[in-house]
């Protein structure tokens, strides 16, 4: 408990400031949605204007950019860019920062297990990704509500939300992950930002091609289809399961390698 | 049951050396001296011991446990690494109260007392302490949940000669009540204040393992001698002098045993300076080596 306390308490800066950008992003792009409604026609024009697989590419649905899921479904792609680097930079420094600051020392002489260590700040860092999805969650309900010029169904709205839950969990575990390989992390962020723009750039890709079913497990992002949520009020199972599969399976493994990991003295 | 025990310890590192085949034990109560040069492998063999690495071969156990299997075993020790970090935005006491919090008992008081002797203040923050402060919360909050056994990496670089000095009766206070201390140092005259039993390590290996009291019998003096005019070589040629070197006016050579015949021998003539001081370790390593080829 005190371990899970103390990592709490030298997480929660920078969890504030990721939730705080994230809801100001988010924020810019409503403060433009009434304009976007009113002025429906040109704006679908000057979208239809982009090529198909540029459109695909950045989510963009012509047909439904102009109800409010629809065009939460666009702007979402960004949150959850913002949502994933948080996610895979708390991921990744979580363990690697004892190593780093040279305080392993400290903690690892201490009478507790290394899979207690493991436990204590995975569940904080967990804890902090469920702070951040609730406050966002509750901070952008209230932002689409004020903004709506119809209703939408609140259900789905929430479906779309809860995969920047999943999209976290994911890269949290990928962050833990990663980051037990490395004797010394000198640096997080280029790890971090070098694993999320590469899926995302990947995303990207796999979007604009055709029939790629298969192609989107690749990228996480690719997990939850916008269209597919509105549409079915639910999520693909088998993508479902895929993320899942490796929520447990890194987690798994950062137990084991740092479970059997040598601390070399700091110089 | 030993504090400390290697059971032919060994821990590679890929290519380069670690340490190789480490037998010896450290009975309860012990103040256990263990020395060699940086790079000998004395960090390795501690860090092993309390499972920060882990061994290739053999085992290395703390109050018949290791480690690694029994993390609760860690409770009894105290551990002062000989770099010491920590976590900078804390403030001194919210460090030591955190580290406090792994042993589930009060130790309020014993850090108060600590922090008095060692003169430390505890409203500071980390990041403005310097070294040897830093140096002061290690001790702190290596010995605040009394120890049974007190493992030091080097301890007194960084502390100026009058914190060593208090730092020694803290540890001496310490063995008093019933501590182990197992002390590792590259500063030999440290080792022989403190210590009654003493292994010297070596490039990895352990090259001797003896009573203080037996090292001080082999007790080597380095001395330097200026003299006013040219001496001849064969003047200090007597019992228990080696590696006798002459230049110009300046004698220099290694003597063990009574040091009065010596001192004797360097009143019948005429100096202009002495120095009479302790041969550095490698010198020491040298001999212990050069007694080893002699019984091959």
């Amino acid at each position: 408990m005190n371990m899970y306390l103390h990592e709490l308490k030298s997480m929660r800066r920078s969890t504030l400031i990721w939730i705080c950008a994230m809801i100001a992003l988010a924020a810019i792009y409503f403060s433009v949605y009434r304009g976007i409604v009113s002025d429906a026609a040109g704006f679908k024009r000057l979208l239809g204007g982009y090529p198909e697989p540029v459109r695909a590419a950045l989510g963009i649905s012509v047909d439904s950019i102009t109800s409010l899921l629809g065009f939460y479904s666009m702007i979402f792609s960004f949150i959850t860019l913002c949502a994933a680097i948080q996610a895979m930079n708390l991921g990744t420094s979580v363990l690697s920062k004892e190593v780093r600051e040279r305080t392993a020392d400290f903690l690892l002489v201490k009478p507790v297990s290394r899979s207690a260590v493991v436990s204590a700040k995975l569940l904080a860092a967990f804890t902090m990704i469920m702070a951040t999805d609730v406050i966002y969650y509750l901070a952008v309900s209230l932002m689409a509500s004020m903004v709506k010029t119809s209703d939408y169904s609140g259900r789905i709205f929430f479906l779309i939300n809860l995969t920047l839950f999943f999209i976290q969990l994911i890269f949290l575990a990928i962050g833990v992950a990663v980051s037990v390989f490395f004797a010394k992390l000198k640096s997080v962020i280029p790890v971090s930002l070098g694993v999320v723009f590469g899926l995302y750039m990947i995303g990207a890709i796999i979007a604009a091609g055709k029939d790629n079913a298969a192609a989107r497990f690749i990228s996480p992002f690719k997990y939850f289809d916008m269209t597919y949520i509105i549409k079915h009020t639910g999520y693909e199972p088998s993508y479902l399961i895929a993320g899942a599969g490796i929520v447990i399976a890194a987690i798994a493994i950062s137990y084991i390698i740092y479970v059997k990991k040598d601390i070399h003295a700091v110089n | 049951m030993s504090a400390i025990e290697f059971k032919k310890l060994t821990k590679s590192y890929g290519k380069s050396r670690g340490i190789i085949d480490v037998n010896f034990k450290v009975e309860e109560g012990d103040i256990f001296g263990f020395i060699g040069p940086n790079g000998a492998g004395k960090s390795t063999a501690i860090r092993t011991l309390l499972g920060l690495i882990h061994p290739t071969s053999g085992s290395a156990t703390i109050f018949g446990k290791s480690c690694i299997e029994h993390p609760q075993v860690k409770k009894d020790v105290g551990y002062l690494p000989s770099e010491v970090f920590y976590y900078d935005h804390m403030r001194v006491i919210d460090l030591l109260n955190y580290s406090a919090s792994f042993y589930k008992k009060d130790c309020k008081k014993r850090i108060r007392e600590l922090a008095e002797i060692m003169d430390l203040d505890l409203k500071k923050k980390i990041d403005d302490l310097s070294f040897g402060n830093r140096k002061k919360v290690g001790i702190v909050q290596g010995l605040l949940h009394d120890p049974k056994l007190i493992i030091l990496d080097e301890p007194t670089s960084g502390l100026d000669p009058l914190m060593q000095q208090k730092f020694f009766e803290l540890i001496r206070d310490e063995n008093k009540k019933g501590a182990t201390i197992f002390f590792s140092s590259h500063i030999l005259g440290e080792v022989q204040r403190m210590c009654n039993r003493v292994a010297l390590i070596k490039e990895g290996r352990i090259i001797k393992l003896e009573k203080m009291s037996d090292l001080r019998e082999n007790n080597y003096k380095r001395i330097r001698i200026e003299t006013p005019a040219a001496i001849d070589r064969s003047f200090f040629e007597m019992p228990g002098v080696s590696k006798l070197e002459l230049k110009d006016h300046m004698v220099n050579f290694l003597f063990r045993g009574d040091i009065n015949t010596v001192i004797r021998k360097i009143s019948q003539t005429n100096i202009a300076n002495l120095l009479i001081e302790e041969p550095d370790l490698e010198e020491i390593f040298l001999h212990y080596y050069e007694k080893e080829g002699e019984t091959v």
